[in-house]
């Protein structure tokens, strides 16, 4: 619309790029998926015997209510912890609340599955925390399955809820709330028939993120569920276990953990599609200093809340220093686990800063370029590339893995083995989010500032260049933060599509918690962790971006 | 110094017809302003003569250029935007530079030229300064010289003052205008506010659903509307139906409305028997001045109410020979029915026979501004009565050139 439009200029090459990434390496693997769940195993017709298996043996069903199940208990979880923190942090005084908010995030960005480990480590068969409380007569029922898994999704991605809320209720006019009680509405009445429907969008928003990630989610399940097995285990499982490999099944589970992640994606366009409320902020609401017992009790609600969801990231630091013998921990702390990770595997720690370092160029690149053209190309084609790109966001990593080894496993992509389909694999799940928040950083750039810059006489590449790209510059970068950590972190697709030379560190711990040295697991982890943590905190102090970049991540 | 010439001009977005028909030619040095309501197409025309739309038919100028197919970037036009558009992540002087260094100037050169541009903009000093550091009023002079220091062909302003606020706009206004006769470009405004244009331009077009209305200096715009929609645009006006009756003589016939009979200029009326009537509240005089000062004007009136025995005495109990005479050359009375003191004049809302109208009264002393409900009279003078056509809008021969 603001630069002038011409026939086959570089943003007609940037389009067709965009559509040949999205072709290759989404809808042909996707579409294997597809082929594979329709086709019958014996004959190899088209057939819908698996389909009709899966909805006809109660094995299956069960999965799948498995799956509903633990993602609707950890949302409702998410939304007790959630709430309860933005309100009494937005709303009063408490101390030390920034840090709260950052131990929130850390555990939000925490690789996916320490949480489920860590949680064994405490409460599992020889859990540290068990074996002290059955000592004084408490005897908890095991970790292993639905409750550990509700636990420790629920810990982890209860910020989604609570970072969305506190947004929304920093953002209510005051005035709003001030008009009910000038009114003659008390506090009460006041929060509940003005503050909640007005929070309630973004509320709703923050549950609706955890339940997808919680549907989604792979390694926790797989950690702590034991026997009870979710959608995304019951996929891997159908497609690796060598004695009854079922890839057609697998696909068809996989199709079906996409038709419910749809309908969640959609619920969240119309929930997000509803009025957003937000205000221009002229009148800021105002943070209330309490008094006495209401203020000890604000404290603690919101120290348990972040309490709990750090005490996993807590406790695998601390296993990371103790001394080890083989799987086995021993007396005393030392750095024994971490002189291991080097002496066996640094092969692992490197890949997984190339293959991420790599993974978030190619990112901020394409995700940039397709930004642009979205948020100020739109034609019938970009729109298309726009739809095509949500794709990822419903498509689990598990799914994806099984696309990726199923597609490249033959010419002409024959990419099996190699370093490039896990960077692939890191690229595709993360260029939506990268491409969505370049064209919003964009749609905050007033367009009459090209246009400035092209009176001026700047032609559009060199204005896109001088004006446009410093002025996404912080944006971008920490998007790219953002990206590298959840590259980092990746587990889901990675999984299924490593070999020996392309181990990763999340795929590492993982094997090592499966084997038991729990020793290499945590100082792995805990390298992680630092990893996010410090990147986190270039994120908030030189960009000075806050939570709103966690989340939209 | 260039002139712009545009010739059979057509926009359209998708269905929507932006611009048609647009002929203008603007001279070299001349202001000229786009002045019309929102989304009336001034923006549209302005963009496209910067080269941000293309257009769909016509041809644009710029001296003897074809410049078509010239791309924004290479047509040289220094365009100031209504929110500033200044660059936020580079300084004053860079902002200002930044059309230097695509043109390669030396540095010594730019350097010159943008502390002239500041100069002109009053603005010496601030060359370090970042845009957040500077006011509305401030950025916008940064834009100012931004588009000056690249000496373009012409310079484009697209709404610049609205954003600031009253005071501000009026003294931005009267620079903008010096230093556009100083340096003697051509320049195109756009603006919706008529006082505006009124002020700062040489001539006017007004433009009103995608159609350029008239062309014209301020006073032929105001004075000569050329049809109803530039009479009610610029300034205000008061307007109602009347039938058109007999001639009163010396270029002057009937119109009448209910009761209400006024004597108006027959031009350009012939054969039309009804017709929109319309005169400025400060064309309203009072009518005892009326007879005294301004007798000479209505000698025309005097002498038609005489030959046609018109007599429409309005006023109770005027028995004076004067008074009697100004009254019946169109004088009517109303009651008040609000009253606003502006200060240098001051306005009243009369209801006459049912018709609302609107008149000023200047440099008003006290008992100018009587209580509502009270009775207030009023004559326009016939030759500041403009007659519409009532299908088309356009103006009856040549409206109220007093």
């Amino acid at each position: 619309m603001t630069l002038s439009r011409r026939k086959g200029d570089v943003w007609t090459l940037v389009t067709m790029l965009g559509f040949a990434i999205v072709l290759i390496f989404l809808i042909y693997p996707l579409a294997d998926v597809f082929r594979y769940s329709f086709m019958d195993k014996e004959t190899g017709n088209i057939s819908l015997s698996n389909w009709k298996e899966f909805f006809g043996r109660a094995y299956y069903m069960r999965a799948f209510s498995h799956s509903i199940i633990v993602a609707v208990a950890t949302t409702a979880l998410s939304v007790l912890l959630g709430v309860p923190l933005a309100f009494f942090t937005t709303r009063y005084k408490i101390k030390g609340s920034i840090l709260l908010n950052t131990f929130a995030v850390l555990a939000l960005l925490s690789p996916p599955f320490i949480g489920a480990y860590s949680w064994i480590t405490m409460l599992g068969r020889n859990g540290f925390l068990r074996i002290a409380l059955a000592s004084i007569g408490i005897n908890l029922p095991p970790i292993y399955g639905p409750l550990g898994i509700i636990l420790a999704d629920a810990l982890q991605y209860y910020p989604f809820v609570s970072l969305m809320t506190s947004g929304a209720l920093m953002t209510i006019d005051r005035s709003l709330e001030e008009a009910s009680e000038n009114l003659g509405a008390r506090s009460g009445r006041t929060f509940f028939r003005v503050t909640m429907p007005l929070v309630m969008p973004s509320l709703a928003g923050g549950a609706l993120i955890s339940f997808m990630m919680s549907l989604s989610n792979f390694g926790t399940p797989m950690i702590i569920g034991g026997n009870y097995l979710v959608l995304p285990t019951l996929a891997y499982n159908l497609f690796t276990s060598e004695v009854s490999e079922r890839p057609g099944m697998a696909s068809t589970v996989s199709l079906i953990l996409m038709l419910c992640a749809s309908v969640i994606i959609l619920l969240q366009q119309w929930v997000s599609s509803r009025r957003k409320y937000s205000s221009m902020l002229v009148n800021r609401p105002t943070v209330k200093r309490l008094g006495g017992w209401k203020s000890f009790v604000a404290h603690f609600i919101c120290y348990l809340i972040v309490g709990l969801s750090t005490l996993p990231l807590a406790v695998i630091v601390f296993y990371s220093f103790r001394n080890t013998k083989g799987p086995v921990f021993v007396s005393g702390f030392g750095l024994d686990s971490y002189r291991q990770i080097i002496y066996d595997v640094p092969k692992t720690v490197i890949n997984s800063f190339t293959y991420s370092l790599i993974a978030v160029v190619l990112i901020v690149v394409v995700g940039t370029m397709l930004g642009f053209i979205l948020a100020r190309r739109r034609n019938f084609s970009v729109k298309v590339l726009d739809n095509l790109l949500t794709i990822p966001y419903i498509v689990p990593g598990t799914v994806l893995g099984i696309g990726f080894i199923v597609a490249f496993n033959r010419k002409p992509l024959y990419l099996a083995g190699t370093a490039t389909i896990i960077i692939m694999t890191y690229f595709i799940r993360r260029l939506p989010y990268s491409v969505r928040s370049a064209a919003s950083i964009l749609k905050q750039i007033d367009p009459s500032l090209e246009e400035a810059g092209i009176n001026l006489g700047s032609p559009p590449g060199r204005t896109f260049r001088t004006v446009t790209l410093p002025l996404m510059k912080a944006g971008i970068i920490s998007g790219a933060i953002m990206s590298w950590i959840t590259s980092m972190n990746e587990l889901s697709a990675s999984i299924l599509l490593y070999v020996g030379k392309t181990m990763t560190m999340p795929i590492k711990i993982y094997l090592s918690v499966i084997d038991g040295y729990f020793g290499t697991a945590s100082a792995m982890s805990t390298i992680l962790l630092v990893v996010t943590g410090v990147a986190m905190f270039i994120v908030n102090k030189y960009f000075n971006r806050g939570s709103e970049t966690f989340i939209s991540a | 110094m260039t002139s712009i010439r545009i010739s059979n001009l057509e926009k359209r977005f998708g269905d929507v017809v932006a611009l048609a028909d647009v002929n203008l030619t603007i001279g070299e040095g001349e202001f000229f302003t786009l002045l019309g309501p929102s989304g009336c197409g001034k923006t549209t025309l302005l963009r496209t003569i910067a080269g941000f739309y293309r257009q769909d038919k016509g041809d644009v100028f710029l001296g003897d250029e074809l410049v078509n197919n010239v791309p924004a970037y290479k047509r040289n036009t220094g365009m100031v935007f209504q929110n500033y558009a200044v660059f936020p992540h580079m300084t004053v002087f860079e902002n200002v530079a930044y059309g230097l260094r695509v043109r390669k100037r030396p540095a010594a050169e730019i350097d010159m030229r943008v502390k002239a541009a500041l100069k002109n903009v009053h603005l010496e000093g601030y060359e370090s300064r970042t845009p957040d550091q500077l006011s509305g009023g401030q950025q916008q002079r940064v834009g100012l010289a931004r588009a000056m220091a690249i000496q373009p062909r012409v310079l484009l302003f697209d709404e610049p003052l609205s954003n600031l606020d009253a005071k501000l706009r009026v003294d931005m206004r009267d620079e903008i205008r010096s230093v556009q006769k100083a340096l003697g470009i051509t320049a195109v405004y756009v603006t919706h506010d008529q006082e505006e244009a009124l002020v700062i331009s040489d001539r006017i077009a007004v433009v009103n659903l995608g159609r350029v209305q008239q062309v014209g200096a301020p006073w032929d715009i105001y004075k000569k509307p050329a049809n109803l929609f530039v009479a009610t645009f610029v300034g205000k006006i008061n307007t109602f139906e009347v039938e058109l009756g007999e001639s009163a003589g010396q270029g002057l016939r009937m119109a009448r409305r209910g009761t209400i009979e006024l004597i108006v200029p027959s031009e350009g009326t012939e054969g039309i028997d009804r017709a929109t009537l319309a005169f400025r509240p400060e064309d309203a005089v009072e009518p005892s001045s009326n007879s005294a000062a301004g007798a000479a004007e209505f000698d025309a009136a005097v002498a038609a109410k005489a030959a046609t025995e018109v007599i429409h005495v309005t006023a109770a109990g005027a028995a004076e020979f004067d008074e009697a005479a100004a009254c019946a050359c169109n004088c009517l009375s109303g009651a008040l029915s609000n009253a606003s003191f502006l200060g240098t004049v001051a306005s009243l809302e009369l209801e006459v026979q049912g018709e609302r109208m609107v008149i000023e009264r200047h440099r008003p002393r006290e008992r100018d501004i009587p209580a509502v409900g009270e009775k207030v009279e009023f004559a326009v003078p016939p030759r500041a009565c403009m007659l519409f056509d009532i299908a088309s809008g356009k103006a009856l021969g040549a409206g109220g050139g007093r």
